[in-house]
């Protein structure tokens, strides 16, 4: 038994990946586990959420819909996921804990859906300017959130949380007094022009969601990347996240760093959000946090705080998200299932450095003996 | 409209109070406690189950399961802290961290669970328990002294309870030797540890108790503000306690009058509403008030604040 998870989970080369897929497998069978309770068949279960993902083929499709358009509308949810995922990553690396990812998503969504989402504006000017004005919203409560820290010695966590639901409250009665929609009871939707994602194009026979900004996201995760393991703004960063006194010793403007911190992770964060009302939703349910704000830094957790992890993670969580829809309507599942399998993820995401160190001391004590026998 | 003002303040006050109190538990051993928001939610899902199990399964109405709940609420809120310890102390993992994520937890496996039960064990399509509204009563003569006589009108019995616990709360922090232990894992474990006090079980203790008191908050909510336990709990009550605490500098008196603070601006932005006739799409901008009044006496408060010194630490024998 030991040896195995030496084996698994040992040595140094791509330690975490390997921790991070074991907490995934962990949760799959928990998660099976609560399904069986719940009396449901889990390899069903799972191919349902595969299938509602575009993964998998369907028995049956509705007319125009296949496999290709049903992964086209997941990859239009995942978009957002994307973005929203690096921002808690980057704020991670810089030593912040950036929870407020749902107010900045808000604050970008809501920004863009009154301004050019209301407008008459060309799609060619209208949708840069939607990404525009996410990224700036996002930024500034980002460097709000930094600035109440670094200045005031306020908990990044406090404040970003009393700044969601500030944000959500503000954004509320804004919704509910000028912008509602009689009949949904959500915003009035943005214009088509102004939409980040086409949705129910017809081509060949096909209706089909077009994510206009998923490139956008994996070049910004590719970016990103290169942004902390190259530059010297990245360095500051990671080295201020490792340890603030050192950075300082190091002669690194700290208070400046967690600023960039914080800003960057806003504008990731407002880009989530205007994918997520401007693009994947089309309007804002006024009174809601969004839950994907949350969701992210269980994915930013299991992507190991890495860009490119982040999207694969984003890729998993999504898969969840999306598919349990899917799951509820064929099996009649409660659609919170999708919450509590993330939960689970990020519960055993959160063991990894225990698990990491668990390992290393069985390798350690294996070496011992291995020394002893030899002697 | 000054008595609403005290009345809805203190049914507000006193429950965050409790749950602040509990913060203050678990971050004076060492803990960061940001769980308290899930905690306070499992409990008062836990207290709303057995208050709905009480009277559909013996009939019993009023007191009964009134404190039935709270015992199970307590009961249950201690359990859930002890995922908050096994993660903390037996895991290492980062303090934060775990609150979140306990937090996240917690939203989903009660939103989750509440529908299962309703469907399974009382075949209704529901997310939410529904509780008996709960008796409120005036103590006669005290009520009738002018302006603070509010105090003594209406009162919810939990608030008596809230009061109660609190007093002997505050004994057992200031008073007892398990109080001065659980000081001392707070500023310096090594230092406690060296004296042979055992610093894991103290903070396990200190967290499984800051469960309890949560619970009895998140249960006060459950009764006062919906009669119902609903997902609709998780309305961040519990991040308002940790601001409290953090700005009542770690101490239960000073801690209480930031409680206070918080919900007398609730109330009277209530009470302005109401009186002005303006419409209630305008309650959602009274709701923000604890929370701007937060950050602004954050900023004011910050910066002088001390915190226990090994707070958020992971306690290692070996370190120096």
């Amino acid at each position: 038994m030991k040896k195995l998870i030496v084996r698994l989970l040992g040595g140094e080369k791509r330690q975490m990946l390997r921790i991070s897929v074991f907490a995934i497998a962990v949760s799959l069978i928990v998660a099976s586990l609560i399904f069986i309770v719940i009396g449901k068949n889990p390899i069903s279960a799972y191919g349902n959420l595969l299938q509602g993902s575009g993964l998998m083929p369907k028995r049956s499709y509705a007319g125009k819909q296949n496999m290709f358009t049903d992964f086209m509308s997941f990859l239009d949810a995942l978009t957002p996921m994307i973005f929203a995922s690096l921002a808690v990553a980057v704020a991670l690396k810089g030593g912040m804990f950036n929870i407020g990812v749902s107010g900045m998503m808000l604050a970008g969504g809501f920004f863009a859906s009154v301004s050019v989402g209301m407008s008459e504006l060309a799609a060619p000017l209208a949708k840069p300017i939607v990404i525009i004005i996410g990224i700036t919203a996002g930024a500034l409560v980002g460097a709000l959130i930094g600035w109440l820290k670094y200045r005031f010695n306020i908990n990044e966590v406090v404040s970003s949380i009393m700044l969601n639901y500030i944000l959500m409250y503000i954004f509320t009665f804004f919704i509910n007094s000028y912008y509602i929609d009689p009949i949904s009871r959500q915003s009035t939707p943005v214009s088509e022009m102004s939409r980040l994602s086409l949705k129910a194009v017809r081509t060949s026979g096909l209706k089909l969601d077009i994510p206009l900004a998923f490139p956008l996201a994996i070049l910004t995760a590719v970016y990103i990347r290169f942004f902390m393991e190259r530059t010297t703004a990245g360095f500051e960063i990671k080295a201020v996240g490792l340890s603030r006194r050192a950075a300082g010793y190091a002669g690194i403007n700290i208070s400046r760093s967690i600023i960039k911190t914080m800003v960057i992770s806003g504008a990731l964060a407002g880009l989530a959000g205007v994918t997520y009302f401007c693009g994947y939703m089309g309007s804002i349910q006024p009174g809601v946090v969004p839950g994907m704000g949350f969701n992210a830094i269980a994915v930013a957790l299991l992507g190991n705080n890495d860009p490119i992890g982040c999207i694969f993670a984003s890729f998993l969580i999504t898969i969840l998200s999306k598919g349990a829809i899917y799951l509820s309507s064929k099996q009649g599942v409660d659609i919170e299932i999708a919450d509590l399998i993330t939960a689970v993820i990020l519960i055993f995401a959160a063991c990894g450095e225990f698990i990491r160190r668990f390992v290393s001391r069985i390798e350690a004590e294996d070496i011992l003996e291995g020394g002893e026998q030899k002697a | 409209m000054i008595d609403t003002i005290i009345i809805d303040g203190l049914a507000f006050t006193l429950p965050m109070f409790i749950m602040a109190i509990g913060g203050i538990f678990s971050e004076k051993s060492g803990i960061t406690n940001l769980a308290l928001e899930g905690l306070q939610g499992f409990g008062a899902f836990c207290g709303a189950l057995i208050a709905v199990l009480i009277t559909r399964s013996s009939g019993s109405h009023g007191s009964i399961p009134f404190y039935a709940s709270f015992l199970a609420a307590v009961l249950g809120g201690m359990l859930y802290a002890m995922v908050h310890v096994i993660l903390c102390i037996r895991f290492r993992a980062n303090q934060v961290i775990s609150g979140v994520v306990i937090n996240i937890l917690a939203m989903a496996l009660t939103a989750f669970l509440t529908k299962r039960i309703n469907e399974f064990a009382f075949n209704a399509r529901s997310d939410k328990f529904v509780l008996e509204t709960s008796v409120r009563f005036t103590v006669p003569g005290l009520s009738e002294i002018p302006v603070l006589g509010a105090v003594f009108t209406r009162v919810y019995p939990f608030e008596v309870l809230i009061i109660l616990v609190a007093a002997v709360t505050w004994y057992v922090m200031y008073r007892t030797t398990y109080g001065l232990h659980l000081r001392a894992c707070g500023d310096n474990p090594h230092a406690a540890d060296a004296a042979g006090i055992n610093v894991d079980r103290v903070r396990t203790i200190a967290v499984v108790l800051s469960g309890g008191l949560s619970a009895i908050g998140g249960m006060s909510y459950a009764y006062s503000i919906s009669a119902c336990f609903s997902p609709d709990i998780y309305l961040g009550y519990g991040y308002l306690a940790i601001a409290a605490l953090i700005f009542g500098n770690w101490s239960i008196m000073p801690t209480l009058g930031a409680c206070l603070l918080f919900g007398f601006a609730r109330s009277a932005g209530s009470a302005i509403i109401q009186r002005l006739g303006m419409p209630s799409t305008f309650n959602d901008l009274v709701r923000i008030l604890p929370y701007v009044l937060t950050l602004v006496l954050l900023i004011f408060f910050s910066k002088d604040n001390k915190s226990p010194r090994a707070l958020g630490e992971i306690y290692d024998k070996g370190k120096r």
